[in-house]
């Protein structure tokens, strides 16, 4: 429901040339749309929350992304459909190079491995690019872009890392947790999800990050996980979960 | 436990809670279980409840903040925080008065915290993608420059101003409830509206002559009063 009239909530006093004026500004008001929320996506980190707080115990197998319901959302999809199109493109280009040089036998199967080489720095340096641009989009899909890397370098891990302790969006940082798990055998990932847990003031990411730690076997992380566990003043369900996860490395 | 789906998870209340409450205090005219019987679930352990409170008033919430912050992904991490906070709070629940006006006094200190503790992200990236990039008739096209700009004037408003232009136009809220949530009368309510709506004017009619009065002399970050 919108008030559509200006008039009744207005002063009764005003002037009525004035109250015009104004009633026609108020109108023109009606025609700024406003972009619609993500719903699912909100509702699957509500829903893992909630969880949290009521069983104290894994949360349901996650997606690719994260958490439940998320794979549903647009934004998934259109993070898939540049990776797949990217894929395409390279496959197509691949295609075309193998072809045209048939006739060279010798030389392909380097040429072949430095153009992939070449894909994946360029598929790399497109991830680092779009994790440093000022829109929270963008930087979400850098990070998703980082699991369809081969092999990324340690530049790719730091700017995760990076993204982890200090992006001001929580979704990013929820992403950069799924992308650095394939990560999790380097010390300094696992050093940085202990201290990151500790940092971070979202219940969410706190949730992951325990998450993450429980399913690496972090045994490092049992003090700072008892300290959350027992400090009031932290977020119920984030105290409920660090006691579960204090469980789980026993 | 495997949760219901949403959208059947309100009929099941609905069907189920009419024999728990009295109709006539605990249920709306329609039927449905009032936000706050849910509320007083949720604060005694039924957390649950809290999803269908979700369902119920996460979109005007997401309206009322994306159109606060002009960042949709801003305004999403913000409803999220909001419901965190009804759950971290649940007990400061006392059943008193309309869960909307609490769930919304929740929402602005939640923006007033995000806020303080981080630089904002480009405003209005989404936004800018509304005006189409289709040739318009003429008028149409003039029309759409007028929303854009008019878009930009609310931006650069103060926040306490553009506060409660978005609460009365576009949350539709009784001036009553927007004097209980902001704590005045409701004769100041009607008074700071017409501050509010005025100065908009005067903006937007100065982004007008001057299509090129940027933010540098934006007020929209002033705290809020």
């Amino acid at each position: 429901m919108e008030h559509d009239k200006l008039g009744r909530l207005l002063p009764d006093d005003i002037d009525r040339r004035e109250a015009d004026e104004l009633d026609a500004t108020w109108r023109m008001l009606g025609g700024i749309d406003a972009p619609a929320p993500d719903s699912d996506r909100m509702r699957a980190r509500l829903d893992a929350v909630i969880d949290a707080l009521e069983h104290a115990e894994p949360s349901r197998p996650r997606t690719w992304f994260g958490f439940r319901g998320l794979a549903g959302g647009r934004r998934f999809y259109a993070v898939q459909g540049l990776a797949a199109a990217a894929i395409l493109l390279v496959g197509i280009a691949l295609g075309r190079f193998v072809m045209s040089d048939r006739t060279r036998p010798a030389d392909s199967a380097s040429e072949i491995a430095a153009m992939r080489s070449e894909m994946r720095e360029l598929r790399e340096m497109v991830s680092l690019s779009l994790m440093q641009q000022q829109s929270a989009s963008d930087r979400l899909k850098g990070v998703t872009w980082t699991g369809q890397l081969d092999r990324p370098s340690g530049e790719v891990v730091a700017a995760l890392l990076d993204g982890l302790m200090h992006d001001p969006n929580v979704n990013v940082r929820l992403a950069t947790i799924d992308a650095l798990e394939r990560f999790a055998s380097r010390d300094d990932v696992r050093r940085a999800a202990i201290e990151a847990v500790d940092r971070q003031m979202s219940p969410l990411v706190q949730i992951a990050l325990i998450d993450f730690l429980v399913k690496t076997n972090e045994r490092q992380s049992a003090p700072t996980l008892r300290r959350l566990a027992q400090d009031p003043r932290v977020n119920d369900a984030v105290r409920s979960r660090a006691a579960w996860g204090l469980q789980q490395l026993g | 436990m495997a949760r219901q789906p949403r959208q059947e998870t309100d009929q099941l209340v609905r069907g189920r809670e009419r024999n728990l409450f009295r109709p006539l205090v605990f249920t709306q005219s329609d039927g449905t279980v009032t936000d706050e019987t849910l509320m007083d679930a949720v604060r005694t352990g039924d957390l649950a409840k809290l999803g269908i409170l979700f369902e119920r008033h996460h979109r005007e919430l997401f309206d009322f903040l994306v159109r606060m912050t002009g960042n949709a992904s801003a305004a999403e991490d913000l409803v999220q925080d909001v419901f965190v906070r009804v759950l971290k709070y649940r007990a400061t629940w006392r059943g008193e008065g309309r869960f909307e006006t609490w769930l919304f006094r929740i929402a602005r200190n939640a923006r007033a915290d995000y806020f303080r503790t981080r630089t904002p992200d480009a405003p209005i990236e989404e936004a800018a993608d509304h005006p189409s990039s289709a040739p318009l008739p003429g008028e149409l096209l003039a029309r759409t420059r007028d929303v854009v700009r008019l878009q930009r004037a609310l931006m650069l408003l103060r926040e306490d101003k553009r506060e409660l232009i978005v609460l009365a136009r576009y949350r539709g809220m009784k001036l009553e409830a927007i004097a209980d949530l902001l704590g005045i009368e409701v004769g100041a309510v009607k008074v700071r509206i017409h501050r509010a709506v005025k100065e908009l004017r005067d903006i937007f009619l100065r982004l007008n002559e001057s299509p090129s009065w940027n933010t540098t002399n934006s007020v929209g970050s002033c705290p809020t009063t």
